[in-house]
Order: structure tokens, then C-alpha cells, then sequence
């Protein structure tokens, strides 16, 4: 067994800070590698599916072997946009939102208005 | 064995890292992660601004964002845009974890493959040559390491890591060799100067040669030769060209000043190296390139478009990586401007050229169409900018 090496791993240059506290950068970080984590798990239950479909034995070697073919990546390409659209659901209502104002930019106290006093 | 023809994945060169079936979905989640940031999340900003950034500007100062650093200031506290930053910095980091963690398994192998590439090329490697302050200050795109650490005896571990990641930074969209900008900047040559035969060809910054490999194709009877001021990145460059039958003479120099004679090539190129220097470099490196052309000899830069190009508020998002992903100069060199640099460094500025050319790698339902942080490859053309000796 050869000696193992260890890369460095963090970059040289200072983090930027993205949140008034430094514990959000921190959850966020954590949040975004845990979804991740499930990516990676969802495309080893598609990979156990798919060789128990084809007839071959889901062992750990095979799975860990598999490589999948353009017809699966295209496949779990589409399945991790919207699981993407689904981790992220707070961020695209607030993107809606943005979109509606930037449209129109007339206060909804403006609407009320109009609506009392008969519009 | 996957072929040159599957261009829906990276080609699988000699040496390119064996991935087990999850560290592949690490790397594909990171790839589907930054699309759809750069597809869906990202043009929220615009949105955040109109809607909200530039109403609070306006009425703060008394006067519209104009530049792009009035846009930058309006935007600084914008909850939107600080959570999309965050999460664009988080997938850059992520991208070059997932890339480390089969680096780092198999390196040992990786170091025997390279070590034991041959061919016609050949790899000159000067370990006594000084890494460019600019190097050194902080690791380039987040890079842990940068092009020239080594970790190792023999090291090649972050050409790997490279070569692995600008895949997925590109999110494919550079091709299964991550060759597009080296493709495009020949395309232009070609139609713009289609007798120009060069003899010898000099690549600066090459890195791993994903563009130095297409100037093999695009001239078979030139000599091709390619710097880089990195080691790990030169050996693995050798040996993937290696690998794929290609022949290029590759030396650790620094292109500011190289150790090659007076005149002696026809054609110098760079792709994404200039933004990665500094004022004072880039300019010694024009003054290298005149030094080193033969008269009617090309020097052309690829690199994305200068600022004074867009609108606004495109600058202000493609200025993002200035100061969110390592990138130093990546501001100041969109600012350059052709005709001077050529003026200060001994051309004609009447010679001078700046041209936007069209992505050689189809990729259209994968592109963006704008140039912005996080989105690299994504804008569908490339910017290029030369001189003619």
C-alpha cells in the first residue's frame, strides 16, 4: 500500500463573509453539501434499480463500478434540476416575488387604495 | 471504451482520474448545482436590483447606479445577491472537493502513469524558476494550491484536480477536452487570416493543454510548444497529450521572460491566462511576445469580454469573481485596452485587434447567452484580442 498524500484543501485567501453571522455562512455550507450527499444517494438507489432491471446482482463492487450511459446522465440531469428547484423553494418563491415587483413596482399599499376606493 | 464521439461527458484520456459511481454523482451534483444557479437563480438578480437595489441607490445618493461599481455598491446589501454568492462560492468550493477526494485516492497511480509517459513531445522542467507573486498571493478560482504546489515528489495531483474541474466548472459547455478555447481562437484565425502558416507555435499558461492539443490538429506541420509556471500541471499536461498520440514540447517558464531566441515563433496564443497575471505582468509578457514573434507573426489573447462592452449591470455580474472567487486581476484586465497595450509594448497599435468569436463546441441548449460569475462558457463566444508583429 502505497503512502497516502493529503492535499490542501482550503484555498489561500481570505472567505468572504455573505451573512451578518458567521454561523449562516457556515449552516449554508453544511445545507448545500448535504444535498449533495442526497444526490449521491438517490443516483445509487437509480443505479441499484437499473442493474436489478437488467438481470445483474446489485453488489457493492457493481455499484461502485457502474457507469452510466448518456441516456442516465440525461435522465438524472432532469431529476436533479428539480430536485434543485425543490431544495431550493425559498429562493425561487423570493426570485418570483423579485420578478413581480420588477414588473411592477407600484406598492401593494397603492393597490389597496385602489381597491377601496373603488378601482 | 468511450469515444471521442460521446460529447455529453469528458473524454477519457490516459490519465484522467478514475472516479467510483459516487464520487462521479459528487462531481455531477456540483455540475447540476452551478447550472442551475446560472440558469434559474441567478437572473433573480436583475430582478433584486430593479425592483429593489436601484430605488435604494437612487434615493440614498440622489442619483441612478450608472457604472458597474454603482451597481456593485447598490447591490452589496442586497439579500438576494448575498445568497446567491454564497451559494456560487460554496459550488466553486464543493467543485474542486469532488474533484480531490479520486485525486487524492489514486495519486500514487496517477504519478506512475505520468512518469511513465512517451512519445515525441517532451516536458523541461526548471525547479530553480521563481512562481509569480501573483501565484502566490492567493490560490487562483479557489484552487487549493493553485497550478504549482506540490504536495508530492513527482506531483501531478493538481493538473488532475484541473482537468477534472474545468469540466464541471464549464459545465461541459467547452467540450469533452475542455478544448473550446483553443478551438474557437484557431477558427478565428483561420477566417481571418486564412494563407497564415505558422512554423512554430508557443501556447502561454497552458496548464493541462486543453487548448494546446487543438493547435496539433490545426497546423500538423508546426512545432508546438506550451509554458506554464506550475510543474504538477506541466507533467500531467505531457502526459495526457502523451496519451493521445500528440506531440508538444512543454517547459516551465514563466512568459514574462522565456528562455526561447529572438523570432522564434510565427503564432503565440494565450486562453484565460492574461486575467490570471497582473498590470505590470501582462504587460512584460506583450513586451516577451514582440521580442519572440517573427515579423507578420500573430500574438492573440482569448479571455471573456471587457466591461466596456456590456451594458452595466452584465459587467457588474461578470465582475463577480473579482472579488468572490480568487480572482485578483480578473477586474483590472477587463478594463485593458488593445491599441495601448500595443502602443507600450513596442507594436503597431494599427495592428492591433480586439473580436468576438463564436464558440467552436455546439452547445446551444446548455448556454446562457450571457457573460456573468458562475457561468463560464456559458455566454456561446469568446473574446479575443492580439496584435500583428
Amino acid at each position: 500500500m502505497a503512502e497516502s498524500i493529503t492535499l490542501q484543501k482550503k484555498a489561500r485567501g481570505e472567505r468572504p463573509q455573505y451573512f451578518a453571522d458567521p454561523a449562516i455562512d457556515k449552516a449554508l455550507s453544511i445545507t448545500l453539501a448535504l444535498a449533495g450527499e442526497v444526490a449521491v444517494l438517490r443516483d445509487r438507489i437509480d443505479t441499484i434499480e437499473r442493474l436489478a432491471e437488467s438481470g445483474q446482482s446489485p453488489t457493492r463492487a457493481a455499484v461502485d463500478a457502474y457507469v452510466p450511459d448518456a441516456g442516465v446522465r440525461a435522465a438524472r440531469d432532469a431529476w436533479r434540476d428539480s430536485y434543485l428547484d425543490t431544495v431550493l423553494r425559498i429562493i425561487h418563491q423570493e426570485r418570483e416575488e423579485l420578478e413581480q415587483r420588477a414588473a411592477d413596482t407600484k406598492p401593494y399599499a397603492a393597490v389597496i387604495d385602489e381597491v377601496e376606493a373603488g378601482g | 471504451m468511450q469515444t471521442n464521439q460521446d460529447l455529453s461527458t469528458q473524454f477519457r484520456h490516459g490519465v484522467l482520474p478514475q472516479t467510483t459511481s459516487d464520487e462521479f454523482s459528487r462531481q455531477e451534483f456540483v455540475k447540476s448545482l452551478k447550472f442551475h444557479l446560472a440558469s434559474k437563480v441567478s437572473l433573480g438578480n436583475q430582478n433584486a436590483f430593479e425592483a429593489r437595489a436601484k430605488p435604494a441607490f437612487t434615493k440614498a445618493t440622489g442619483g441612478a447606479p450608472e457604472t458597474y461599481a454603482d451597481i456593485r455598491r447598490a447591490m452589496s446589501d442586497d439579500p438576494y445577491y448575498n445568497f446567491w454568492s454564497a451559494m456560487q462560492r460554496n459550488s466553486q468550493e464543493m467543485m474542486w472537493k469532488s474533484v480531490q477526494i479520486p485525486v487524492e485516492r489514486q495519486l500514487p497511480e496517477l504519478i506512475a502513469k505520468a512518469g511513465e509517459a512517451s512519445g515525441a513531445g517532451t516536458l523541461r522542467l526548471d525547479p530553480e524558476m521563481e512562481i509569480p507573486r501573483y501565484h502566490r498571493g492567493v490560490d487562483i478560482h479557489c484552487m487549493p494550491g493553485g497550478y504549482h504546489t506540490e504536495f508530492t515528489a513527482d506531483d501531478v495531483a493538481n493538473g488532475a484536480v484541473y482537468d477534472s474541474a474545468v469540466y464541471i466548472y464549464a459545465m461541459g459547455r467547452m467540450g469533452p477536452l475542455n478544448s473550446d478555447i483553443g478551438d474557437t481562437t484557431i477558427a478565428w484565425i483561420k477566417e481571418n487570416h486564412p494563407d497564415f502558416k505558422p512554423r512554430r507555435i508557443l501556447d502561454m499558461g497552458c496548464s493541462v493543454g486543453h487548448s494546446t492539443l487543438s493547435y496539433c490538429d490545426a497546423w500538423p506541420e508546426a512545432e508546438i510548444f506550451a509554458i506554464d509556471v506550475g510543474a504538477p500541471v506541466l507533467r500531467y499536461a505531457h502526459a495526457r497529450a502523451e496519451s493521445m498520440g500528440k506531440t508538444v514540447h512543454f517547459s516551465q517558464q514563466n512568459a514574462e521572460a522565456t528562455d526561447f531566441e529572438d523570432g522564434t515563433f510565427d503564432l503565440i496564443v494565450s486562453h484565460i491566462l492574461v486575467h490570471e497575471t497582473s498590470n505590470a505582468a501582462m504587460r512584460k509578457i506583450m513586451r516577451e511576445c514582440n521580442r519572440l514573434l517573427t515579423p507578420g507573426g500573430l500574438a492573440v489573447h482569448a479571455e471573456t469580454p471587457p466591461y466596456r462592452d456590456l451594458p452595466a449591470y452584465d459587467a457588474f455580474m461578470l465582475d463577480w469573481d473579482t472579488r468572490n472567487n480568487n480572482e485578483p486581476y480578473w477586474g483590472a484586465s477587463h478594463e485593458l485596452v488593445t491599441a495601448d497595450i500595443a502602443a507600450e509594448c513596442g507594436f503597431d497599435p494599427a495592428k492591433s485587434f480586439e473580436a468576438y468569436q463564436p464558440s467552436a463546441f455546439e452547445a446551444t441548449e446548455r448556454r446562457t447567452k450571457v457573460f456573468q460569475g458562475g457561468d463560464f462558457g456559458g455566454g456561446g463566444a469568446w473574446w479575443l484580442w492580439g496584435v500583428q508583429k
